[in-house]
């Protein structure tokens, strides 16, 4: 019998110790993770991968577009990819999320994000 | 021999009293001709003293007193249809710096209704001004470098927690491991505080919320079937300063750690309860769980205070650590019975 194939997930963050340890704690989770350190390689990332099925990213990106843009561009563009955002500022209020993203604090725990991320994409 | 009347003594009073006045003030007839100007209002405008009575408003100086807006308002104040109160204009001379200023004008009752009287106060405002515009901007650049460092705290946090995750990754024995995700999760008890500190833009913390979190994240990292185990936070409305809060929460993190790893072997099912009460200056925190119990392999040494991090913690908080059999499983409490206990030990 065939596994079903592994939940594709894109992660957005330009720190490479931060990205590569949440890019480990995605694989033993059982996703697929893809991963990126700006907003600009996201956006061709997801317009050759429409398997990505949830973009998590730092609010704070270096270059033209920063993680909330993105966000809000992957809303428009995409709308059933999930979203979930992380950034070391506290005053991101509500509003300024794309509707249906989660945001999350800095330092999140990866166990806490993964969590979210099974529920977001209903598994069990 | 003449004597002033009454009604010209009242009047030389009036006068006196203007002249003399610290705040600058201006008595004017019905259409605008001074009758006095306050030697302050001389000095502070510039306007030649003995130049003054007798001339229009709008003649003295340079004419920078005929402001239209401000000749109509005196003339409906005069009219008895306004009274200017706080008004705001400016002042612009020739040459000089624009002047702010806050104008206040009545028409004063007098006997003789033929003869129309205003009082007008005028207050420079332009000092007071740049200083609230300066105070202002520097408290906002004070919150956006504060909201900056908070900013950077929470990147290194970051770095650090994936770091020692990463670390935790590497290493090949199982016990090397162990320690290295155990200081993940006492890095991360830390930080939690300093995110509830900024959020509460105080120096306290409400330890339910944070001890709420702080379990969750355990929950998350080390309990692989919630249906299985379970933590369970039951912490009153207390509010507590970020140093005790840090030491609360690693004493918390400790024991719950120990208590997922030795009170409940073989997928027994279980649950650990967190509390905390507090009343004045006594408060008890307690982690209980009910696994398999100290008496059956689950030493003293394994109830979490092996590493001496919760004993140095309570030496801290001058807190005393009890160790109960709570059959079944453990119940470690850590109190303060406040100002009360050392008086009477000091006896």
């Amino acid at each position: 019998m065939m596994l079903p194939p592994k939940i594709v997930i894109l992660l957005v963050e330009d720190h490479p110790l931060v990205r590569a340890c949440m890019a480990e704690a995605l694989l033993e989770a059982g996703f697929d993770a893809l991963d990126t350190g700006n907003a600009t390689e996201a956006i061709a990332m997801l317009d050759i991968r429409p398997d990505i099925k949830l973009v998590f990213a730092d609010a704070d990106l270096p270059g033209t577009m920063d993680g909330l843009k993105l966000a809000h561009c992957i809303r428009e563009r995409w709308p059933p990819v999930k979203l979930i955002l992380v950034s070391g500022r506290t005053n991101v209020p509500d509003e300024t999320l794309p509707p249906g993203a989660r945001f999350f604090s800095k330092p999140y725990h990866d166990a806490v994000i993964v969590q979210e991320m099974n529920c977001m994409l209903r598994r069990a | 021999m003449t004597s002033l009347t009454p009604s010209q003594m009242e009047t030389g009073t009036s006068l006196a009293i203007i002249a003399a006045s610290t705040e600058p003030l201006l008595f004017l007839t019905g259409d605008l001709t001074i009758l006095a100007a306050s030697a302050s209002f001389c000095r502070v405008f510039q306007i030649d003293p003995p130049k003054a009575p007798g001339r229009r408003l709008s003649e003295i100086g340079s004419g920078e007193w005929g402001m239209p807006k401000l000749t109509s308002l005196l003339k409906a104040t005069a009219a008895g249809s306004a009274e200017i109160e706080a008004y705001e204009i400016d002042l612009d001379r020739k040459g000089q710096e624009r002047r702010h200023l806050v104008v206040n004008a009545r028409k004063l009752d007098v006997a003789d209704s033929n003869n129309v009287r205003l009082l007008v106060a005028i207050a420079d405002v332009t000092a007071a001004r740049a200083e609230a515009k300066l105070k202002d901007e520097l408290v906002r650049e004070k919150t956006v470098l504060l909201q900056e460092v908070q900013h950077r705290v929470a990147n290194s946090l970051q770095i650090i927690a994936s770091v020692l995750l990463q670390s935790a990754r590497r290493v090949q024995s199982e016990e090397a491991r162990g320690h290295l995700t155990d200081a993940h999760q006492r890095v991360m008890s830390i930080a939690a505080v300093q995110h509830h500190l900024a959020l509460s833009g105080s120096q306290d913390v409400a330890l339910r919320s944070y001890l709420s979190q702080l379990c969750e994240s355990l929950s998350a990292s080390m309990i692989s079937d919630p249906t299985v185990l379970a933590i369970v936070v039951d912490v009153d409305a207390s509010v507590v300063d970020a140093n005790k809060s840090v030491s609360l929460g690693l004493i918390v993190t400790e024991l719950v750690i120990n208590a997922l790893k030795h009170a409940f072997p073989a997928h027994r099912h279980g649950k650990i309860v967190v509390a905390y009460r507090c009343r004045g200056p006594e408060w008890s925190l307690s982690v209980k769980d009910d696994g398999v119990g100290m008496s059956t392999g689950y030493p003293q040494a394994k109830a979490g205070l092996g590493t001496g991090i919760v004993e140095a913690l309570a030496r801290h908080l001058q807190a005393r650590i009890d160790v109960a059999d709570s059959s079944p499983g453990t119940a470690i409490t850590i109190s303060d019975e406040g100002v009360a206990a050392t008086r009477a030990a000091a006896v």
